[in-house]
């Protein structure tokens, strides 16, 4: 993802990576998320961290429509608002006491972050349909030089034997995304699967060839 | 009674206390003196494991020193679908992620002593070769999910899964992110939601499958 973009969509992780009820740590280059998915389905991102004493979120748990923090069981609605203190049940949360929070779209099987303010919808993925995320100790830089082309503004970059929608972590980290084509044979996904181990490979190898220099 | 020599925050011996809860086993337990005693180094475990190590199971003249071993001991006497089936591939996979499991041993838990308890290592190594571990783990599972198996050698969880599970739910404890791992994230919930899961130190069961805490004036 072109990081000096003011306003994007950020791919931040894939749908069937976060059921319902479950809760997973994410990233946008302003920092850590807490990515979660309410019980009925509703997908919703805060920062990681809890207002009461900054606990990640991300190490919480899903009840219902509500996240918790494992520490002392505040709870968050979708929205960020806090609805519950389990050491005050009498007490209705202060509309003060919220989490950030951040817009999420979820299209073709993967979940993007809102950054700054986009203008429409996260881009398409034409026919392709992501396998499974990985995350490199490289840079968008080494992961186009160990592919041997260039990602488009979305992100987007297809080889000729792989295709990948790469996102920017932060410096020097990029979470990659494997795509396939929908239509991919179990053995092809397997083989894209595993391919992308190699690049990742090549690309932290470059990474830090670089970094030496 | 079989007897297990063991110490509550040693993953190797939580394996087969754990095997152990989820196939109904009874164990009898000896509390090992692992820190600060070194016990482990003594006389008396030294005769039954010359390699200083624990988790040591004793069953009449049965003494088993590897954890791998006691974990296919207790399936095969109590419930022997954990271990793999007929299947070929199956029975290669279940004992391609049990040896396997002594490396993230050698590398996570390499770490996780070095952080804990200060022992001597390069971190750096001990670190970098336990994220090469995960990755092949990650891999495993990604693999595993597109033949519509859940686990490493089934759709079932088998012995394989608890050899690799406790050294991989405790790599933060070395220093090593569990965050960038989507299909260890999944696979370690299913295994911590299986109908007997204990826990130990570091390894909670499914938070959400706890009954919803009480409404209680005071508190924390
Ligand atoms: N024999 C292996 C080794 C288990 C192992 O590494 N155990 C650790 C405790 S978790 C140990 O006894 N280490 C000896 C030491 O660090 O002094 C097994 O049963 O899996
Ligand atoms: S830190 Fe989150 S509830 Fe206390």
């Amino acid at each position: 993802m072109p990081s000096g973009t003011a306003s994007s969509w950020v791919p931040v992780a894939l749908s069937s990576d976060l059921p319902s009820g479950t809760v997973m740590p994410a990233r946008i280059p302003a920092g850590p998320l807490a990515l979660w998915r309410s019980q009925s389905g509703h997908v919703a991102a805060s920062a990681d961290r809890c207002p009461h004493r900054g606990m990640s979120l991300s190490h919480g748990f899903v009840r219902g429509e509500t996240l918790s923090c494992i520490y002392h069981g505040w709870s968050y609605g979708q929205a960020g608002n806090c609805l519950r203190i389990p050491a005050h049940p009498g007490l209705t949360p202060p509309e003060a006491i919220r989490t950030v929070t951040h817009p999420v779209a979820e299209a073709d099987g993967v979940i993007w972050i809102a950054v700054g303010e986009p203008a429409g919808t996260p881009p398409a993925l034409a026919g392709l349909v992501p396998l499974r995320s990985l995350a490199a100790f490289a840079g968008i830089a080494a992961i186009e030089a160990a592919a041997g082309t260039r990602a488009n503004a979305a992100g987007l970059l297809e080889a000729e034997d792989i295709r990948l929608l790469l996102s920017s972590a932060r410096e020097g980290e990029t979470l990659i995304h494997v795509l396939v084509e929908a239509d991919a044979s179990p053995a092809a996904r397997i083989a894209a699967a595993r391919a992308a181990e190699g690049l990742r490979r090549k690309a932290e190898d470059f990474q830090k060839k670089g970094a030496a220099r | 009674m079989m007897k297990l020599y063991d110490y509550i925050l040693s993953p190797s011996c939580y394996k087969v206390r754990l095997m152990a809860a989820l196939t109904g086993v009874k164990l009898d337990l000896r509390a090992v003196d692992f820190h600060p005693g070194l016990e482990h180094r003594g006389p008396e475990l030294l005769a039954l494991n010359p390699a200083g190590s624990i988790p040591i199971l004793e069953d009449g003249d049965l003494l088993l020193t590897e954890s791998s071993a006691m974990l296919v001991y207790l399936a095969a006497k109590a419930a022997p679908g954990w271990l793999a089936g007929s299947d070929a591939e199956e029975a290669a996979r279940v004992q391609q992620w049990l040896s396997f499991s002594g490396r993230l041993t050698a590398s996570l838990g390499g770490a996780r002593l070095h952080e804990m308890l200060l022992r001597p290592g390069d971190i750096g190594v001990l670190q970098s070769q336990g994220i090469a571990a995960l990755r092949e783990l990650e891999l495993g599972l990604v693999e595993q999910a597109e033949r519509g198996k859940r686990f490493l050698a089934a759709d079932r969880p088998t012995v394989a899964d608890i050899a690799c599970f406790p050294y991989v739910a405790l790599a933060p404890d070395g220093g090593v992110s569990l965050d960038p791992y989507p299909a260890i994230r999944l696979w370690s919930r299913a295994l911590r939601s299986l109908k007997g899961f204990i826990e130990m130190p570091g390894i909670h069961r499914l938070h959400e499958l706890k009954p919803e805490p009480q409404l209680e004036a005071g508190g924390a």
